[in-house]
């Protein structure tokens, strides 16, 4: 069992992700939503059902807002419409572009979210389990908390590492990559762990692996691997090669554990 | 009856086009560089899809009992427990198989081609069944690079998705959800006894109306009868029938057969067609080959049963799979070790042995 404060899923979300700060908004009313809005909410339900199983519940989702260079102006409003819309966050964090990995750091995030994939990045890069989050097609319809995992990242092993350099990676890259896999397996454990609260049916929470360009082999290591993590996923998918968009769209999911490998190609 | 695919590529959705390419453009080259010979699969806009549930592919007879009878969790377990024993062949298994065939002459004569079968497992089962199915797809050596595994959800929606020319399943409400959607597909029967097929050609087998053809005919037999219904075709034997369900299909086949010819492999196509149809040659066999005509489509072979059961002649001609869209038919075609596949579509499914089922309740 893991020790009491190890069990808060720390989930910290952009400001920017929570609320859409771009359009002009008149002193008294809200923000309007932003795309981690429906993702909140199935949070929220998720620890709702977490915690009618047991009061004493301490495996929850916390979700710590963060915000970085915001101005005084727009902090109070963002208080303002997080108490309004009835949001459960747990912290309010700002702080500088400078010190944003550091504040990620330092409030022991157990998993970072963001849709725009520079900073999703950055944050891998210091360290600190980060995913996409997903713009949902339709706002309303989520009564389900969806986690997708990449089966390229998880299925890796010491053998297809010879696959990689094949590719065309170099070895920094490579190490890199097997980084980012171990970042994973604390967040994929958590999740493993309130998913076996509840049942195969009306789950709160569903989990997803998606193989994009892996062999069936390799999506069938990502199984037992997530297996041995203490995750038993929901849905498998294995597309080897067959584009990934049109299965997303059905799918819709909430986070996003890109593969990693789209990342660094980039750089 | 909408088509999924066309020869030409097919729109991608907006602004996933380059997205899309990307992907597979990273996919091509990573398979290219493995180490081992395995084939590659086929791009899903130019690749004739086909998907296939696990019961069809493989026998779960046994496993289907325990989640009846103990429930899906039960059902999960018991499955985990058993992973590293590989499943039975189940029905869609010979047709799996012939494709496989079919793709491997393809790859002979197209190296570098995409037009070939893609075979996707489609199941409803819960992704920690997935072990088991990877393993025993291990197993049999089969083809298969693709799977959704939906975990309770239904499967049409990934179905579109993966641009699927044909879906075969033992659940014949997905089947007809499908068939909706504007999805060619089919409940796939276990024969009653085993028959040897061939291991060098596919063989399809087609009914006429209502299955490659609407059934826009047999509304007319049923409400009027058969000698309104010669008139009816003789009159019309000229003007083509509309298309069925399962037209597209004998299209996707038909493409992939004249690969073939233009290779000057005709006599020794692995792909053939069969049609089996209860009209009769003389009173209504023309419109019927004419409306084929008029599509463009050839079937290699074409016989009009006037009436007499398919059963027998279905034992001659051994496909590995017949599609018909009445119950009649396929339990004829099963008793005699035919593998049967049902198209729940049109006038053929308010009907039992020529009478009207609401008829039939009444009475009992």
């Amino acid at each position: 069992m893991d020790p009491q404060s190890d069990c808060t899923l720390v989930t910290a979300v952009s400001c920017h992700d929570i609320f859409d700060l771009q359009t002009g908004q008149s002193d008294s009313s809200p923000l309007a939503k932003g795309t981690a809005f429906a993702f909140i909410k199935a949070v929220q339900s998720v620890n709702e059902r977490l915690v009618k199983l047991s009061e004493k519940q301490t495996l929850l989702f916390e979700v710590i807002l963060l915000g970085k260079d915001c101005e005084e102006q727009a902090k109070s409003k963002i208080f303002d419409s997080a108490k309004y819309y009835d949001l459960e966050i747990g912290k309010f964090c700002f702080c500088s572009k400078e010190k944003f990995e550091r504040t990620l750091q330092e409030n022991h995030v157990k998993l970072f979210l963001s849709s725009d994939r520079d900073d999703v990045h950055s944050a891998l890069k210091a360290g600190v389990p980060a995913a996409l989050l997903c713009q949902q097609a339709d706002q309303q319809v989520q009564n389900q908390l969806k986690v997708l995992f990449s089966g390229d990242l998880i299925g890796l092993t010491e053998d297809s590492t010879e696959y990689l350099k094949d590719l065309g990676f170099n070895d920094v890259q490579i190490h890199n990559f097997k980084a980012a896999k171990g970042r994973i397996q604390e967040f994929a454990m958590l999740i493993g762990e309130m998913r076996r609260r509840f049942g195969c049916e009306d789950s709160p929470l569903h989990t997803i692996l998606m193989t994009v360009w892996g062999s069936r082999d390799i999506c069938a290591t990502a199984l037992k691997t997530l297996r041995a993590w203490g995750l038993d996923v929901d849905e498998a998918f294995c597309l080897a090669g067959a584009p990934c968009t049109p299965i997303l769209t059905v799918l819709q999911p909430h986070i996003l554990w890109d593969d990693g490998l789209h990342n660094l190609k980039e750089t | 009856m909408s088509e999924i695919k066309n020869n030409e590529a097919s729109p991608a959705p907006a602004g996933g086009a380059s997205g899309a390419e990307k992907d597979w453009a990273e996919a091509k080259a990573a398979f290219d560089n493995l180490k081992s010979k395995k084939p590659r699969p086929p791009k899903p806009h130019t690749a004739v899809t086909i998907a296939v549930s696990s019961r069809t592919l493989f026998n779960m007879v046994e496993e289907r009992k325990v989640w009846e009878q103990e429930g899906l969790e039960r059902y999960v377990s018991y499955q985990q427990e058993h992973e590293e024993q590989p499943l039975k062949p189940g029905a869609a298994f010979p047709f799996v198989k012939a494709l496989m065939t079919v793709n491997t002459r393809l790859r002979e004569l197209y190296p570098e081609g995409e037009e070939l079968f893609d075979i996707v497992l489609m199941t409803n089962n819960h992704a920690q069944v997935g072990v088991r199915l990877i393993n025993s797809i291990n197993h049999y050596d089969l083809l298969i690079e693709r799977f959704c595994m939906t975990g309770g959800k239904s499967p049409i929606g990934y179905l579109k998705a993966y641009m699927t020319n044909l879906y075969l399943s033992k659940d014949s409400d997905k089947v007809q959800e499908a068939i909706e959607a504007g999805i060619a597909a089919a409940t796939m029967f276990t024969p009653d006894m085993e028959t040897e097929l061939s291991e060098t050609q596919l063989r399809v087998a087609f009914d006429g109306d209502a299955v490659l053809f609407s059934d826009e005919s047999e509304i007319i037999v049923k409400q009027h009868g058969l000698d309104t219904f010669f008139e009816h075709e003789r009159k019309n034997e000229n003007k083509p029938l509309a298309q069925g369900p399962l037209k597209c299909f004998l299209e996707a086949l038909g493409k992939l057969q004249k690969k073939f010819y233009a290779k000057n492999e005709r006599l020794n196509c692995p792909i053939r067609t069969y049609l089996v149809t209860a009209r009769s040659a003389a009173s209504s066999g023309a419109r019927v080959l004419k409306t084929l005509r008029s599509w463009g489509l050839e079937i290699d072979e074409a016989l009009f049963l006037a009436g007499a059961p398919k059963g027998p002649l279905l034992q001659k001609i051994r496909p590995h799979i017949f599609f018909d869209d009445q119950m009649f038919h396929i339990e004829g075609a099963k008793e005699l070790g035919t593998i049967a596949a049902h198209v729940p579509y049109g006038i053929g499914q308010k009907y039992h042995k020529g009478k009207l089922i609401e008829q039939l309740a009444k009475k009992s």
